[in-house]
């Protein structure tokens, strides 16, 4: 093989990634702004690209919706290691967190109040996606349950605590924001304090 | 970064490696003590007892989403052609 024919196969392969990036990127945003239930032919509009070119990419939308719960689960995953890793605290674990809710909120708000309509797969792969999440938080909270700095508590309780929080007020951001602000810039820190209050020692 | 191929973990340092050997290509969590990777049933079943102690998931619903996981891995893709 030449190398210009190399060097071909390497800027399709490139540009094929290119595409399938900026497919999932606009999915973020408009799944975000219309809901998972949107046609794939508004996502191919807004992301610039034909709507057979979405389906060399994603044969179906739940294969997009996937992808996109995949990517978004590989994010929060990567971003909650390294702290899990090095010992920090429960604290700076559920602030990272929050984070990165914040920085996805629509999306996520969209994702918690529509994930029983989702097909079974995309389901699954939230189930994956907060699995990710307990994980670490597993790690840090056992931590400081041996310690002795949190009250020894079964470690589904405490996640399920804490999430369940976090969930109400994102799926009644309506009662407690009169504007379409952050819930989770807003209220996250007293929503942290708070639950640190209760598990703390 | 390498990511372990049979739970998708990302492995940065020594110590996430299975026996602490940065050449091997799963983590430190999917390895038996002797630092042999688990066979899919250990895995499936480990996965399956940590979703339901960390969220409290109903057995059979933790399994299913244990499986919809390791679906998706390489180590695990020839269970499920």
């Amino acid at each position: 093989m030449s190398g210009e024919s190399i060097m071909g196969e390497s800027t399709r392969q490139i540009q094929k990634l290119n595409t399938r990036k900026k497919i999932i990127e606009t999915a973020y945003r408009i799944f975000a702004e219309k809901g998972f239930s949107v046609p794939s032919s508004v996502i191919a509009k807004e992301a610039g690209v034909s709507h057979g070119s979405i389906f060399a990419h994603f044969p179906t939308m739940n294969d997009l919706t996937v992808s996109v719960l995949s990517d978004f689960g590989d994010k929060i995953g990567t971003r909650l290691h390294e702290l899990a890793k090095n010992c920090d605290s429960t604290e700076n674990l559920l602030k990272e967190h929050l984070k990165v809710l914040e920085e996805y909120e629509a999306f996520y708000f969209r994702l918690i109040t529509e994930k029983n309509m989702l097909p079974e797969e995309a389901r699954y792969t939230f189930a994956a996606v907060q699995s990710t999440v307990a994980f670490h938080f597993s790690i840090v909270i056992e931590r400081e349950i041996e310690k002795g700095t949190v009250k020894k508590l079964p470690t589904h309780m405490l996640y399920n605590t804490w999430l369940g929080l976090v969930h109400y007020y994102l799926m009644n951001k309506d009662f407690f924001s009169d504007s379409n602000e952050s819930v989770i810039k807003r209220y996250g820190e007293e929503l942290l304090s708070t639950y640190l209050e209760l598990i703390k020692i | 970064m390498k990511t372990c191929i049979a739970c998708g973990m990302p492995m940065k340092d020594i110590s996430d490696f299975a026996a602490n050997d940065p050449g091997k290509d799963y983590c430190v969590h999917c390895s038996r003590p002797n630092g042999e990777m688990q066979s899919f049933e250990e895995k499936k079943e480990s996965l399956t007892k940590f979703i339901v102690k960390t969220q409290g998931a109903d057995e059979n619903v933790a399994r299913k989403i244990a499986e919809n996981m390791m679906r998706k891995l390489p180590a695990w893709k020839e269970y499920f052609d």
